[in-house]
């Protein structure tokens, strides 16, 4: 966190981009971030294998291998960035490592900040990864650019719903394994509605349940652009809960790393 | 007791009417047996015949899927999408004939059949045609459209990167 004192005497560079740098460098620099792209390029090298297969046998058709390659490749980026966000405050606090950041001259909100932008540059490496399979498995029939760009908007607002998920439930967190379990966990739950059979997500019960889960309807806006060739407009609707949980929790994230970041889980330190 | 005897009557006069209707068709199929491979489409054609002296109406047509080899989960949805048809009236000496579109999901043996039945669920058995043996061989598609580098040189090119920074770190 040396950087981040520089950072505080260079009155030129906001200090948020200082510590966004600090953790950018110790992300990718320091490994973790490539390892984690690397396993994440072998799971979708995996998937779009399977899929390629199942289609030149004729199984599946080509929308939907680039809907579900791109539905693992939205879920599993945003995946990333909410166990990096998960590792932001317990994880600094667990290696002792948060005092020292604390004393520099630079707000907590911007703290909180900074690590929340390096948080989202694991799904922005994981979405760039995901083009040449997109690209791969969508070529030739038009499909490929409005593929990538659906899913990086999806993407990009469930990976900041999540990232910012995980820095809250980090700032609270007695400890880092409590703070990745407990992240893991709420993501499972929203994972859960798409496991149900398809007879329980009919009527209006099960349609407000998959609306209302950022998780789901962003997957099914995706899915309608890329399997059924709808136009950006015809299901808008299913983009507002990722644009609210985006939104709203992100702002929650930053007010209460602002407001209750501290040497001990609570922000009672 | 004059009127339930009546009612008996009526009863098994229906049913031999129902019976006698589905024991003057006839099925046959356009093969006997088809040999394709895994993910391919195939078709056949079965003719149903009304060598009956009164019009056929009111039948359902439906094809079934069996795993011959005794090994293999058939789910028949997967191998047609429309296995149930609703058949127009067969005049007396008539005929009418289906196309059933299939799917070759799995590799083996399996067996086809078309069973017709009245659409009143009158309690009669089903009039069924010869079974068509299909036999599906299996195709290996290891480098579907030339997935293979893309899926073995994208990791391998990150794994280098990745490798290439720790060395550089090391130092």
């Amino acid at each position: 966190m040396e950087a981040v004192a520089r950072g505080g005497r260079e009155r030129s560079t906001p200090a948020w981009i200082v510590v966004t740098e600090q953790e950018l460098r110790d992300l990718w620099l320091g490994g973790r971030g490539l390892v984690l792209s690397v396993a994440f390029s072998l799971l979708l090298s995996v998937i779009a294998y399977l899929v390629a297969t199942n289609r030149a046998l004729n199984f599946l058709e080509q929308r939907e291998s680039v809907n579900l390659t791109l539905q693992v490749a939205i879920a599993v980026g945003a995946l990333l960035a909410l166990l990096s966000a998960a590792d932001t405050v317990s994880g600094e606090r667990e290696r002792g490592t948060l005092e020292s950041l604390l004393l520099t001259p630079v707000s907590r909100l911007e703290i909180t900040l900074g690590k929340l932008v390096a948080a989202l540059s694991l799904w922005l490496a994981a979405f760039v990864i995901t083009v040449p399979y997109v690209w791969f498995l969508g070529r030739g029939v038009g499909l490929v650019g409005d593929a990538l760009a659906s899913g990086f908007v999806v993407g990009t607002l469930l990976a900041i719903f999540l990232a910012s998920l995980g820095v809250l439930i980090s700032v609270f967190a007695a400890s880092n394994r409590v703070s990745l379990s407990l992240s893991l966990l709420v993501l499972l739950a929203l994972f859960v509605p798409t496991q149900l059979p398809s007879s329980a997500q009919q009527g209006w019960a099960g349609d407000l349940l998959l609306r209302l889960n950022p998780m789901t309807a962003g997957e099914h806006y995706v899915g309608k652009i890329v399997t059924n060739g709808h136009p950006w407009s015809q299901d808008i609707s299913w983009l507002l809960s990722p644009l609210v949980a985006a939104v709203v929790f992100s702002a929650a994230a930053l007010v209460v790393g602002a407001r209750f970041t501290g040497l001990r889980g609570g922000g009672s330190g | 007791m004059r009127f339930a005897r009546l009612a008996l009557l009526v009863v098994v006069l229906l049913l031999t009417a129902a019976q006698a209707q589905a024991a003057g068709l006839r099925l046959s199929n356009d093969r006997a047996g088809i040999a394709t491979a895994l993910g391919h489409k195939f078709v056949f054609h079965t003719t149903i015949r009304n060598d009956g002296a009164t019009p056929a109406s009111g039948l359902i047509a439906h094809l079934n899927v069996v795993d011959l080899s005794g090994h293999t989960y058939v789910d028949p949805e997967d191998w047609s999408s429309q296995r149930t048809r609703y058949l127009p009236s067969i005049p007396a000496g008539g005929s009418t004939a289906l196309a059933w579109r299939m799917n070759a999901v799995n590799s083996g043996t399996i067996g086809v059949y078309v069973a017709v039945l009245p659409r009143s669920g009158a309690p009669v058995p089903p009039t069924t045609g010869p079974t068509v043996r299909v036999q599906i061989k299996d195709r290996k598609t290891l480098n579907s459209g030339g997935i293979l580098p893309l899926a073995l040189g994208l990791p391998a090119l990150l794994g280098l990167l990745a490798v290439g920074v720790r060395v550089r770190r090391g130092r």
